[in-house]
């Protein structure tokens, strides 16, 4: 028995080994490379030249369009994470209805999954073209404006626009997630419940929320972690601009790094969001490896 | 009416908004590729076509070089999954299967690479395939995007491996097959819906992937869709938005055709990979 286990150790081993190698080397090298240029001065043209210690970091945090991106990011995280859960929920209660067309609905509610972020982006911002657009001609027609509106062109409408697409993409995720949960639900308790004459809403707020807590639980820290990360969106309707104005950290690291040629800066602020996805990554870890003892 | 007619009525009264927010964009986006040009900057604009404007198309496909974005795509596609499939079924097998020391460290080391997007990486990757000399070389994105997926790919077909009852191979394996012949011959052609699941998904995110691409590409010739179509509403003083979204239609379609068809299976597939 023991030399089976021997055997099937140095077996896994063989297995495991190309995936590691692979990821090592694309994503393991890219991360060290980040973190030595982090801490030295790199040239215009893209030369490492001297150690400057934190130097970089202590440039950054001095950096107003950084700390206003920081704080952006922050905005932009919470509210469309906060925003999918509140939309995602009732959505998927709905859908674990038995009612006619539950399919349809169901392909329906997860279509935007299928369709890239950037190819949405792109039919958002014809949607919101300043003068021809079919936001616009709704508005328009429901007499709510006199002429048109440049929707994309001002700070506040523009992120707010971002903050609610943000929340249309990330909804077929969290129902999915949801629904799994939903389904995962033994279904005695509520017969138990009703017989004892809970009402839905007792039901509600009694048994599916806190049976449901894990998997809401898994949403929130994965969105965190997508939506932390989502690029698309904001580069293609508005490119952090005007101004910076709707920036986030990843579109600034991308300005910093291929826009304005500071590659020390980008790398120090690329080890900051590491360490802020680390965080979160952690916590997604010991909730994945939880539920997976659970079974 | 019956209880479930009054469920079904209040279900649908319910999600009419949401559904209306969703299908507003592809309304836009089919009624716009189908518009003639002089019907496009108007104001008031106009809902639907006056005629459908098919010439918009064969237009686009001419002056945007869709059909070269396509075939790049493709070749991204599918080398991509490929790739990332080949290494994804033995580390999937040894996770769901088979008992060894470190394997919890392993799960971990694929759940962080998982959080990694290649965007927070930009600087790294960059330098590190111009290192390579593949800088605006389709291969860039097919090694980056393999490594990329590959954890959700190893965590998704091991979730299902893991529903595959042991006694099939135990019994092979009495029958005198190896362990790698009853992989092969035995254990594969089981998980096969499995893997036809994980590759369309490791496809389709491919076929969307735009942050690698923008980095890693420089010349238009080598532009996958999603990048080429980007190109299209940046830098140009007057944006044929028919022509744009004549080529977004026709490159998310199918796309959304099969994620339709196939909607049932992959997402109970991706419940489970994400899930767990």
């Amino acid at each position: 028995m023991r030399r089976h286990t021997g055997v099937s150790g140095f077996l896994a081993f063989v297995m495991i080994l190309p995936s590691i190698v692979l990821t090592l080397w694309t994503v393991g090298y890219p991360v060290v490379d980040i973190a030595v240029t982090s801490i030295h001065s790199v040239n215009r043209f893209g030369r490492t030249t001297g150690f400057v210690g934190l130097a970089n970091f202590a440039a950054l945090l001095a950096d107003p369009i950084f700390v206003a991106s920081f704080w952006r990011t922050l905005i932009w995280t919470a509210s469309v994470v906060a925003g999918t859960i509140l939309v995602s929920l009732p959505i998927a209660l709905v859908l674990q209805e038995d009612f006619a067309g539950r399919g349809l609905a169901r392909v329906i509610i997860m279509l935007p999954w299928a369709i890239s972020l950037t190819m949405n982006a792109v039919v958002w911002r014809w949607i919101l073209n300043g003068q021809y657009g079919m936001l616009n001609a709704l508005l328009f027609d429901l007499g709510l404006i006199d002429g048109p509106v440049e929707w994309l062109a001002q700070a506040r409408p523009a992120f707010m626009i971002e903050i609610a697409i943000g929340i249309f993409v990330s909804m077929p995720f969290t129902v999915t997630i949801l629904l799994g949960g939903l389904a995962s639900l033994p279904s005695e308790i509520y017969e138990a419940a009703r017989v004892d004459g809970a009402s839905a809403i007792m039901r509600f707020r009694a048994l599916t929320l806190p049976l449901l807590k894990p998997f809401i639980n898994m949403a929130i820290v994965l969105n965190i972690i997508y939506v932390f990360n989502s690029f698309p969106i904001i580069w293609v309707l508005t490119q952090g601009d005007p101004a910076n104005s709707t920036d986030i950290l990843v579109t600034y690291l991308y300005k910093l790094a291929f826009r304005y040629g500071r590659l020390d800066l980008a790398a120090a602020m690329s080890i900051v969001m590491l360490l802020i996805l680390l965080v979160f990554s952690v916590a997604y870890a010991s909730m994945a490896m939880r539920s997976q003892s659970a079974e | 009416m019956t209880s479930r007619q009054r469920r079904t009525v209040l279900s649908w009264l319910f999600l009419a908004p949401v559904v209306i927010v969703i299908l507003f964009p592809y309304v836009v986006m089919v009624s716009t590729a189908l518009k003639p040009s002089d019907e496009i900057f108007v104001f008031p604009p106009r809902w639907l076509p006056s005629r459908l404007a098919f010439e918009n198309l064969s237009a686009m496909w001419v002056s945007t070089g869709f059909g070269r974005a396509l075939l790049n795509s493709l070749i991204v596609g599918f080398g991509q999954t490929l790739l990332c499939i080949i290494f994804a079924i033995p580390a999937a097998y040894a996770t769901a299967r088979l008992t060894f020391t470190g394997s919890k460290l392993y799960r971990q080391f694929l759940l962080v690479t998982q959080m990694l997007s290649p965007i927070v990486l930009v600087i790294g990757l960059f330098r590190f395939i111009a290192g390579l000399g593949l800088i605006d070389s389709l291969l860039a994105l097919i090694l980056t995007g393999a490594a990329f997926n590959l954890a959700f790919a190893i965590w998704m077909l091991q979730s299902f491996m893991a529903t595959i009852p042991r006694e099939i191979e135990e019994a092979a394996w009495i029958d005198g097959a190896s362990r790698i012949q009853s992989l092969v011959l035995v254990f594969l052609p089981l998980a096969a819906p499995a893997l036809a699941v994980t590759c369309i998904f490791t496809f389709i995110a491919s076929w969307n992937e735009f942050a690698l691409a923008l980095t890693l590409l420089r010349s238009g010739d080598q532009a996958t869709l999603p990048l080429r179509i980007f190109t299209l509403v940046g830098g140009a003083y007057r944006i044929e938005w028919q022509q744009v979204m004549a080529a977004t239609t026709l490159s998310t379609l199918p796309v959304a055709l099969i994620f339709a068809f196939l909607q049932r299976r992959l997402v109970s597939g991706l419940a489970l990979g994400a899930v767990k």
